[in-house]
């Protein structure tokens, strides 16, 4: 069967520095892949690369097995490819009921439900109610990222690429998060490709993760089986994982 | 079409053989000795204004064609015209003028639309010698420089004033508003009839200025309203005329209280276009009307130019001729082309042009100096759609210049 | 000189214009927010507006059906900008943002020039009127021509119809996230470029629509469009910039102004009366009375 997504070879190259120098990934249906590595390993290039923010120079990616090349952003994430940003993309004059509904935006150009059920219950379940109705800007940080994540999953997606869904975040929406994605990948099999520095998390959600260091994927396995590595330890943990 | 094209075709032809036969003469023979050239300088294409230009070459050139037709001047020399086009610029015209003098050699070069023309030419011929006459150029500086080789017949903006004081004496006007455009020509004009106003006595003047951007020119009307005035003088050029007549209208200052024009543009067919309803009834200055008395010659040239270009002559092409007129008595007079002897005859004659009133150039005071006018008209639109060239009369007024 | 009605009848004629004002403040600052560029000929889009209303009018409806020539005027001026955003704007915005502003701010120029050109090349340097056989209008101590009165109420419709579409419509919505975040729009896959288009074309008829509705006012010719974009630029900088209910009431307070002063201060600063207020309000508020001051990356 074909991965649910898949990038052959990419390259991108920032100037003087390759940002991802041959990175080969490919993550199975239904899949919680890990992405880790140390700061400015190309983790979010990568990401930008699979989500057509950036054309790759060379080498390409498959969702499905279908190719991505040449296509928008937008066109991508009417595939079925839904991503969360690390530094939080929200409207920000919009109240939170509305960044929720521009989740079913291009959803009614295909005649389906306009979503206002979902949203509520989007809004019960990450008990955002009392801010429903609040301009998103007036958020704090961990709201924003909690309200990011729902409107990425108010509507079923087969694929998630997530870029530091977690970082500062209190442990309360930290945990809401993991469920939600637990959830969703439990319910319609999603594929996700998770970034983060956080081991315990990356234990909690993933069988398999990837390394990445300098551009290029340095490991790949369990996260037990890469902790051991020398070169993981020297390039990023620092120590090996207790 | 067809036969249109062929014809077009044939007066091509001549057109071409004519200026080969011209290259001819001008290269092989030399000119005449006998002729007399006379320069004439207009704009015949942009950015001048070449309508204005071809007008009055017309006139100029049907004036040539009835001196000479008459046995020329000082005894049978002909008159020969050498037309340059001053492109509406002042270098154009300036290197027009050299040219006339010094090749074409000349006796006089009226011509001259647009003032800044006038004025940079007047500087060379100050210095060459050779007297220029301008025929539609208005700025004051073109005489009121006061140079011996400098002389006008066109109307100046004091006389136009003259007018409107005459129009305001003639009806008894106690209150008179005035909407002026802020530029050179608005403000002149405001300034000047504040003056007369104020010599004269017995009228009280209100002057409202605006920019001549501006489009909505109610709160300027509604002042002028409040004032409650006897008569409005529109001094706005172009689009902002056309405003103030529609938004007098509509705040209900037309057509109670009667309006005046400062320029003929109501004679131009757009203007009812514009002003189908609330057109009539307005008065305007006018250079010139067929209602309006004219000379012998005058008529005689007016019967010419209708046969020539199946219309009626207009002030342009009326004072083109007129300068040709004035130009072979001049020399007549003088009995010599020589340009001191032709300045002092000018200054000191009398002569004839198309309207009805005598020609002089005397050495007066300010902007009169060397400056002689037609009658100036204001013209009175009592019906709706009026042709320009029926519409009434209302003041004729021959301007009285000044003496020293 | 001071007298009551004549207040009461300056401040009518404020109002009046000022709403129109808004009208081509709204088109200006809805292009911008939704596509981080400023029209520059945007003045030309409302003469587009104004010839087409004349021609309508004058060759092929008549004076009765003025009401009909203005949709059909803003529509045509829609179509034309669509055409534009496609042809001249969207390869530039294929490009990385960095260099976008300035490559627009060329574009719309020369578009500018090359519309004004074409104006006078086709219909020559003359006035126009539609004509209109609307009658006086009384409101309140103040005669208003029906052309003026019918522009001001289609004016008020069309910012309420446009405000109603931004606030409760999805395409709102979309257009509304949009100028929020053109990436985060995009995530949630929006087509950027196929709001753009309508963005532009919904912008530049407003200033089509402004033109048409004051063709009978104000005259057409080549360079009509200039002072309303004046207009409209400096109500932006009163209301902030992306602000429609900064646009109206901006929109209102330039016209009293500049009708107040011109008419109890000096008449022949009419225009600098506007400017004073702008420069006023970007020393104490630089964003506008309305503006927002950033917006999310
Ligand atoms: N748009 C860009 N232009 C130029 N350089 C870039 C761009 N995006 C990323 N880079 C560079 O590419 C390298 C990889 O950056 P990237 O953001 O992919 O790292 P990362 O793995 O996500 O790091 P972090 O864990 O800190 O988020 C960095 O050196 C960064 O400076
Ligand atoms: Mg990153």
């Amino acid at each position: 069967m074909e991965p649910a997504l898949e990038t052959i070879g990419l390259f991108k190259r920032f100037g003087g520095l390759l940002a991802t120098n041959d990175v080969s990934l490919s993550v199975e249906r239904g899949e919680i892949r890990g992405l880790i590595g140390p700061n400015g390993a190309g983790k979010t290039t990568l990401v930008n690369l699979v989500t057509g923010v950036h054309a790759p120079d060379a080498g390409e990616v498959k969702l499905g097995g279908q190719s991505l090349r040449g296509r928008g952003m937008h066109e991508i994430a009417r595939l079925g490819l839904v991503r969360s940003f690390q530094v939080t993309r929200l409207f920000g004059n919009m109240t939170v009921r509305e960044n929720l509904m521009t989740s079913f935006l291009a959803r009614r150009d295909k005649g389906e439900s306009d979503g206002a059920g979902q949203t509520e219950g989007m809004i019960a379940l990450t008990k955002l109610g009392p801010l429903a109705d609040t301009q998103a800007k007036k958020l704090s940080g961990g709201q924003r990222a909690l309200l990011q994540m729902a409107c990425g999953f108010v509507v079923p997606a087969n694929c998630y690429v997530l870029d530091e869904p977690f970082a500062g975040i209190n442990p309360v929406i930290k945990d809401a998060i993991i469920d939600m994605i637990l959830d969703v990948n439990r319910r319609h099999r999603a594929t996700f490709l998770v970034v983060s520095h956080e081991m315990a998390i990356i234990r909690r959600l993933c069988q398999q993760v990837t390394v990445m260091m300098e551009g290029r994927v340095a490991a790949q396995g369990t996260l037990d089986e890469v902790a051991r590595l020398p070169e993981v330890i020297a390039g990023y943990l620092g120590k090996a994982l207790e | 079409m067809r036969g249109r094209r062929f014809s077009t075709g044939i007066s091509l032809g001549f057109l071409l053989a004519g200026t080969i036969a011209a290259g001819v003469l001008a290269s092989g023979l030399p000119a005449q000795a006998q002729d007399i050239g006379i320069g004439l300088v207009v704009p015949l294409s942009p950015p001048g204004d070449p309508v204005g230009g071809q007008l009055i070459r017309r006139g100029a050139e049907l004036g040539v064609e009835t001196v000479n037709a008459a046995g020329g001047v000082l005894g049978g020399r002909k008159f020969k015209l050498y037309v340059e086009d001053s492109q509406g610029k002042p270098e154009a015209g300036v290197a027009a003028y050299r040219r006339l003098v010094s090749e074409n050699k000349v006796a006089v070069v009226p011509g001259f639309f647009h003032s800044s023309v006038a004025i940079a030419a007047n500087e060379v011929a100050n210095e060459m010698g050779v007297p220029t006459m301008a025929l539609q150029a208005s700025a004051a500086e073109i005489t009121s420089k006061h140079y011996e080789v400098a002389f006008r017949t066109h109307v100046v903006d004091p006389v136009r004033v003259s007018a409107f004081m005459e129009f305001i004496k003639q009806k008894g006007f106690k209150r008179v508003s005035m909407i002026a455009e802020t530029t050179d020509y608005g403000i002149g004009i405001a300034d000047e009839t504040i003056a007369q106003a104020k010599k004269a006595g017995g009228v009280e003047i209100q002057k409202v200025p605006f920019d001549r951007t501006v489009t909505d020119l109610t709160p300027q009307l509604l002042q002028i309203k409040a004032f409650k005035p006897d008569l409005v003088i529109n001094i706005g050029v172009g689009q902002p005329l056309d405003l103030i007549i529609d938004q007098a209208t509509t705040i209900g200052l037309l057509p109670t209280t009667p309006m005046l024009i400062s320029y003929d543009a109501p004679v131009r067919p757009q203007y009812w276009k514009l002003h189908p309803k609330n057109g009539a009834g307005l008065y305007f200055i006018a250079y010139f009307s067929p209602k309006a008395p004219l000379s012998d010659i005058g008529t005689a040239f007016s019967k010419a130019y209708v046969e020539k270009y199946k219309e009626d002559p207009v002030y342009g092409a009326l004072n083109g001729f007129g300068a040709i007129a004035i130009i072979a008595q001049a020399i007549n007079a003088a009995k010599s082309t020589d340009s001191k002897a032709l300045i002092k005859t000018l200054e000191t004659g009398t002569f004839k042009s198309w309207p009805s009133n005598p020609v002089t150039f005397p050495r007066a005071s300010g902007v009169y100096w060397h400056n002689w006018s037609a009658p100036v008209l204001i013209l009175h639109y009592t019906k709706p759609m009026e042709d320009w060239k029926e519409a009434e009369v209302a003041v004729q007024y021959a301007p009285v210049v000044p003496k020293d | 000189m001071f007298s009551t009605e004549l207040v009461v009848q300056t401040v009518i004629s404020g109002v009046m214009i000022g709403v129109l004002y808004a009208l081509m403040a709204l088109g200006i600052t809805f292009i911008y927010s939704i596509m981080r560029m400023i029209n520059w000929a945007m003045g030309e889009f409302y003469m587009i507006g104004s010839y087409l209303q004349y021609a309508l009018v004058a060759l092929l409806l008549g004076p009765d059906l003025w009401w009909l020539a203005i949709p059909i005027s803003a529509a045509g001026v829609f179509a034309f900008g669509l055409v534009v955003q496609w042809s001249l704007l969207k390869p530039i915005f294929r490009k990385p943002p960095e260099a976008r502003d300035d490559y627009a701010t060329v574009v719309t120029l020369a578009l500018l020039l090359l519309l004004r050109s074409l104006a006078t090349g086709l219909a020559g340097p003359n006035q126009f009127s539609p004509g209109s056989n609307l009658p006086v209008v009384m409101v309140g101590p103040m005669p208003l021509a029906g052309a003026r009165v019918a522009a001001f109420v289609f004016a008020l419709a069309a910012l309420a119809l446009f405000y109603c579409l931004l606030r409760y419509s999805w395409y709102g919505l979309a257009l509304r996230a949009t100028s929020q975040s053109r990436i985060g729009v995009q995530t949630a896959g929006i087509d950027v470029q196929g709001v753009d288009r309508i963005a532009f074309g919904v912008g530049v008829a407003l200033a089509g629509l402004a033109g048409a509705l004051l063709a009978p006012v104000f005259l057409v010719y080549p360079t009509n469009g200039l002072i309303t974009t004046v207009k409209g630029f400096e109500i932006v900088v009163i209301g902030g910039l992306g602000s429609i209910p900064g646009a109206l009431i901006a929109g209102v307070l330039l016209g009293l102004i500049e009708s107040l002063g011109a008419a109890f201060i000096d008449s022949a600063y009419q225009n600098i009366y506007g400017f004073a207020l702008v420069l006023l309000i970007l020393v104490l508020r630089p964003t506008g009375l309305f503006g927002e001051r950033g917006r999310e990356a």
